[in-house]
């Protein structure tokens, strides 16, 4: 299995409701993947499953050869899978700084007694956090207000700051849950050359919720569209833009 | 001054074991948990006390105690209640909020009724004659006062660490959190054994204060007044419980020696005598309601520092301290 994510036959249910069915796929080392599909389609249940937020009902899921089907989130997230949130959850009372260095806690060892005592190990560990946190907070035009409750920040801002903390997990997979949503358009492309950005410089593989179609055709490699819960169409932005299927699903008949 | 130690010395030791359970409730609260377990645990370390200096070492009332023997108990009490922390933690610390709170007052039911049965606690009469390392109340503070510096050191340092960090990430957002790979169950845990510890540790130097130790120790009502002065004090940074535990223990006496001046007129002076109670508990509904944050918040801290700017490299080195 050369994949890096591959989900088999992945359902989820929430009492009657089907929200994920049957879906299958693999995303490929390297990739931009795009998820798209209307409102409701399950597109944010598929990335919970993925991030063992929310348990799996049936099917199975890999990461690399790892099986993540019955993992939770934090074992996940130390195999190297890092997202964001839909309705941004930014740990809203402590400073942007806070936010990026306890993402990486993963990358840490100090314990209770090495942090009260500020031994040796944790005082240069913290300083590499800071430093880390520090570039990545350059990298999304926050730094200078690194010490700023998150919560204070413009909507914008907090999306960049959420993949920020994101990227402090020093992730191989990224997921990102409509990280477009209330941009205009030209927020939009530059959006789009961030993301391309970061996927280049962290040599990353991305998957990515969104709603804004030319945004998506021009930056994913390929896209999987979702629609009820199932998985109607995959492949390159051209093909899934004339499949009859997803017109259907998105103009209606 | 003599006079003053004599009267004040068991309030001002009184005022410092408060401080700490503040301290010892705050623990888990900083990870978020609500628990109110830290009364059953400060009983549990008394037992412990009681128990160990009587039955264990041997030593009756008029022997003194020795100080490293005191040690030895904080030891052995810490060590059990970090064990039975674990034990009911791992269970508990699966429900949230209120009902965490519920949970944790049951477990505090649990050792009284538990200690008011067995023979080894003394039933309900308890165990007396618990042998003193000091001959006055007022000693107790060389124990007391530095023990209550550490543990401010304590969390201090640890609200400034990769562990403080996890629980701040917890406490704001606990879905969040384990997107980021810190394990929820695991850092609950541990800041509610920290806590438990704290508590326990407590007891042991209470019971040797107080002389006895009973099931009257470490109930429900206890369990109260720490989560008031929490309240009070303020629950977002550690000097607001020590504030709380300090302020509203000596409040009580403030009130009863205000009722003492010479001249106030007599319905006054009984007032503040006997309806101590009664203006205790205003100051805690009004202190809500005025200050729903506590005495101390974190925004005053901000704001001090926005007063008093320091140059970048002092704040660099600040974050990597």
């Amino acid at each position: 299995m050369s994949a890096m994510l591959s989900v088999q036959n992945l359902t989820r249910t929430f009492g009657g409701l089907v929200a994920v069915n049957d879906v299958s796929f693999c995303v490929e080392e390297g990739e931009i993947f795009g998820l798209i599909g209307p409102n409701g389609a399950g597109k944010t249940t598929l990335f919970n499953l993925v991030t063992g937020l929310t348990p799996v009902t049936s099917g199975r899921q890999f990461y690399r050869d790892t099986e993540t089907t019955r993992m939770k989130p934090h074992q996940i997230a130390a195999l190297g899978i890092a997202r964001t949130f839909q309705n941004i959850r930014l740990f809203g009372s402590l400073s942007a700084l806070d936010n990026v260095m306890i993402a990486q806690h993963l990358h840490t060892r100090a314990g209770v007694f090495d942090g009260v005592l500020s031994t040796p190990r944790a005082r240069s560990e913290e300083r590499h956090v800071y430093d880390y946190s520090m570039t990545l907070l350059e990298k999304v035009n926050l730094a200078s207000r690194a010490h700023q409750e998150a919560r204070s920040f413009p909507y914008g801002d907090q999306r960049r700051l959420e993949i920020a903390r994101a990227l402090a997990l020093q992730p191989k997979l990224l997921l990102l849950d409509e990280p477009g949503a209330g941009m205009n358009p030209n927020e939009k492309a530059e959006l789009s050359d961030f993301i391309r950005h970061v996927h280049e410089e962290f040599d990353l593989t991305i998957v990515l919720i969104e709603h804004n179609v030319p945004m998506v055709m021009g930056l994913c490699d390929r896209i999987a569209v979702l629609n009820f819960g199932v998985l109607i169409a995959l492949g390159t932005p051209s093909a899934v833009q004339n499949d009859p299927a997803v017109i259907e699903a998105y103009l209606g008949d | 001054m003599e006079g003053f130690i004599t009267t004040y010395g068991f309030l001002m030791v009184t005022m410092t074991l408060q401080a700490m359970l503040a301290l010892s409730l705050y623990l888990p609260l900083m990870a978020g948990q609500l628990s109110l377990a830290s009364p059953g645990f400060y009983a549990l370390g008394g037992f412990v006390a009681a128990v160990m200096s009587k039955s264990v070492f041997g030593f009756t009332n008029q022997q003194v105690f020795p100080l490293p023997l005191v040690f030895v108990e904080m030891a052995v009490a810490a060590a059990i209640c970090a064990v039975v922390a674990i034990l009911i933690g791992v269970p508990a610390l699966r429900l949230r909020g209120i009902y965490l709170a519920l949970a944790t007052i049951a477990f505090v039911e649990v050792v009284r009724v538990v200690a008011l049965n067995l023979e080894i606690t003394g039933q309900a009469i308890g165990i007396f004659g618990v042998p003193q390392p000091f001959s006055r109340s007022f000693d107790y503070m060389a124990l007391t006062l530095p023990m209550l510096l550490l543990a401010i050191f304590f969390v201090y340092r640890l609200e400034r660490s990769r562990v403080g960090r996890a629980f701040s990430a917890l406490r704001e957002d606990e879905l969040a959190a384990a997107a980021m790979g810190i394990n929820p169950t695991r850092y609950k845990v541990l800041a509610f054994v920290m806590g438990a510890v704290l508590a326990g540790i407590v007891g042991v130097v209470n019971a040797h204060l107080l002389n006895t130790w009973n099931t009257r120790q470490g109930t429900f009502d206890v369990a109260i007044l720490v989560l008031a002065y929490v309240i009070i004090g303020g629950s977002r940074t550690f000097l607001g419980p020590v504030a709380g535990g300090l302020l509203l223990t000596a409040l009580p006496e403030v009130l009863r020696a205000a009722a003492g001046i010479q001249g106030l007129p007599a319905p006054v002076a009984q007032f503040l005598q006997d309806g101590r109670l009664i203006i205790f508990g205003v100051l805690i509904a009004v202190g809500t309601l005025f200050f729903p944050q506590g005495l101390i918040t974190p925004r005053m801290f901000r704001r001090w520092r926005a007063a008093h700017p320091q140059p970048a490299a002092a704040r660099r080195k600040e974050a990597q301290a």
